[in-house]
């Protein structure tokens, strides 16, 4: 049985890439400024969308500077495009260590993806090809954006509904692979496991033990949306109970790392948000807190919503 | 696989994803471009075809793209309805895929591409025709909000050592700019109120068509957006590099017909609520 986290019990673990463990945060979303601004949050840390805070000095930026005040930030992006075959974007590689600079992350990440080619960004994360050259491609360009940013980088798993013919080497061993060559992080996302198990056939209680441990800095988790001949990464339903399996799995070969619930599309309040993230302390004790996956015959399941990013918040 | 087998692929999807038209057609589109069909390059599983599993990108791309679109353009959408909202923002993120690492940037040509892509040579009653000249506008007000909700703004300029008098124009000179944040709008339509009533959920009448000057500004996070007069909006444009209060009054009063006292009196008395609503900040 995996003995939940205390604070103290934290403080003496060795960090991962020299980073700690942060205990259990959410993502801060415009639907809770109001709430955050007069309430002490009841979560260990925060993530925040980088590209959200990116030359925007409204209101959003005085509502980053109270929780930087009181939790830790970690600043996770989803416009870096590390796997692009376009060269890398300079213009927001200075924007986002300037808002580092602003922010002092614990870490910045990203996902192993593309998002566009020839200048075009689709705002989607976009399967990449995993084979040796693609390997070679993403290591170098991971090198220089952590020289860049002087720090490491931490790359996340993404959801996928399609792999390449051209691939020849698994999820897990690229990523694996990667880590060992450039030093980086990264970011287990057990639901994403989940999803791209289900969608592709592979075994992902497999994935996960043969990923480099030690490389593990953080784990998302959130709730997908069965489509009957597939599942979507929808971020919007509870983490339902195979993904807590996962996650318990994760946390036992890791040894703790920090953990976020992510939940981007029909946001509930503050506190009932809480109330699903705090599920992963029963999730460590043995117990399995999740639901069924919720399941949808609708053709509008988006997986990777963005909406969100653009919602208005209550002054 | 080489660097240009990769660059293939991508280019390949990229096109699958935001070529215009149902499924088979961008299939076809980039079969035509890159010479690759989705069978050569999508691996089949678990029942699954290529196309499929295609469908879940394209399908997710305009999704994706048109959820944001309605965020960022809600009243425009109550205006015209779901179904036309939906056909203008597909039109728009197709004719025009995004290329900035900001979702902000979605939206920033959306009422340029309405204007250029309104009917122009139908034979129409000229109320209806001026009223095509509607949505583009509505756009525009609605991307300045936006856009002064994240500029810079006043919030953290220290406190002034005094607060500004009404009289303070008419003594030492003052010397002025407008605030980063302040959008100045010469529109075709009085949209400030129509703009105002949708926002608290009412369904208003869309108002004729008429020239309206309109200053969309922040204080204390909060929008403001006034319809002004026309010295108001040309002392404010005269702001637009710092400038000395008088320097300002003497564009404006030029600029609206005024005598340049009767416009330095309602500087003076404006000047104060300027302060107040984000327009405009002293420097010194």
């Amino acid at each position: 049985m995996i003995q939940y986290s205390t604070p103290e019990v934290r403080a003496g673990q060795p960090p991962r890439r020299g980073l700690p463990n942060l205990g259990l945060g959410v993502g801060l979303r415009n639907q809770h400024f109001s709430y955050l601004m007069r309430h002490d949050p009841d979560v260990e840390w925060f993530e925040i969308i980088s590209e959200n805070f990116i030359d925007n000095f409204g209101y959003a930026r005085r509502v980053l500077e109270r929780v930087m005040s009181v939790r830790p930030v970690v600043m996770h992006g989803v416009s870096l495009s590390v796997g692009s075959i376009d060269p890398l974007d300079w213009d927001y590689l200075k924007k986002l260590k300037a808002l580092a600079e602003f922010v002092q992350p614990a870490w910045v990440s990203d996902h192993l993806c593309w998002t566009g080619v020839a200048g075009v960004n689709t705002h989607d994360l976009l399967p990449m090809p995993l084979n040796e050259e693609s390997l070679r491609h993403v290591a170098e360009r991971v090198r220089q954006v952590q020289n860049f940013l002087e720090r490491p980088l931490v790359l996340e798993n993404p959801s996928s509904y399609l792999e390449f013919k051209h691939s020849t080497i698994a999820e897990w061993d690229f990523l694996s692979e990667l880590a060992r060559e450039t030093g980086c992080g990264l970011l287990l996302d057990v639901n994403n496991v989940y999803v791209s198990g289900y969608n592709h056939g592979f075994d992902t209680e497999h994935y996960i033990r043969n990923l480099p441990h030690d490389a593990v800095v953080q784990i998302h988790l959130a709730g997908p949306t069965d489509c009957g001949r597939y599942l979507v990464d929808t971020h919007d339903q509870p983490v339902p109970a195979a993904v807590w399996e996962l996650y318990r799995l994760a946390q036992e070969l890791t040894g703790g790392v920090s953990t976020l619930l992510e939940w981007d599309a029909n946001i509930p309040d503050f506190p009932e948000l809480v109330a699903e993230l705090r599920k992963a302390e029963a999730a460590l004790r043995g117990e399995n807190p999740g639901a069924p996956v919720r399941k949808s015959g609708s053709a509008s399941a988006v997986s990777n919503p963005v909406g969100f990013q653009l919602s208005t918040s209550d002054v | 696989m080489s660097e240009q087998s990769l660059s293939l692929l991508m280019h390949w999807m990229q096109t699958v994803i935001t070529e215009r038209g149902g499924l088979g057609e961008k299939l076809d589109a980039a079969a035509r471009r890159h010479e690759l069909r989705a069978e050569d390059v999508v691996a089949e599983r678990r029942g699954l075809s290529a196309r499929e599993r295609l469908a879940v990108y394209t399908g997710g791309y305009v999704l994706r793209l048109l959820e944001c679109m309605r965020a960022d353009f809600p009243v425009l959408c109550g205006f015209v309805g779901d179904s036309v909202f939906d056909t203008f923002a597909k039109a728009y993120v197709i004719t025009m895929p995004p290329g900035s690492h900001s979702l902000y940037d979605l939206g920033a040509d959306f009422s340029r591409f309405l204007e250029e892509t309104k009917p122009k040579n139908w034979r129409l009653d000229a109320g209806i025709s001026a009223m095509l000249d509607l949505p583009p506008e509505l756009a525009r007000l609605e991307r300045a909000r936006a856009e002064v909700l994240r500029a810079p703004g006043t919030e953290d300029d220290p406190p002034a050592a005094e607060p500004l008098s009404t009289f303070a124009v008419f003594g030492e000179e003052l010397t002025l700019q407008a605030t980063p944040c302040l959008r100045l709008l010469e529109m075709k339509f009085p949209l400030v109120d129509f703009l105002k009533s949708s926002d608290r959920g009412e369904r208003p009448e869309p108002p004729a068509p008429r020239t309206s000057l309109v200053a969309v500004g922040r204080s204390n996070y909060r929008l403001h957006v006034e319809e002004i007069s026309l010295w108001q909006f040309a002392f404010l444009r005269a702001c637009e590099r710092p400038t000395s209060s008088y320097s300002a009054v003497r564009v404006a009063a030029l600029e609206s017909g005024r005598e340049p006292g009767q416009a330095l009196a309602e500087v003076a008395m404006w000047l104060p609520v300027a302060f107040e609503l984000g327009f405009l900040r002293r420097v010194v």
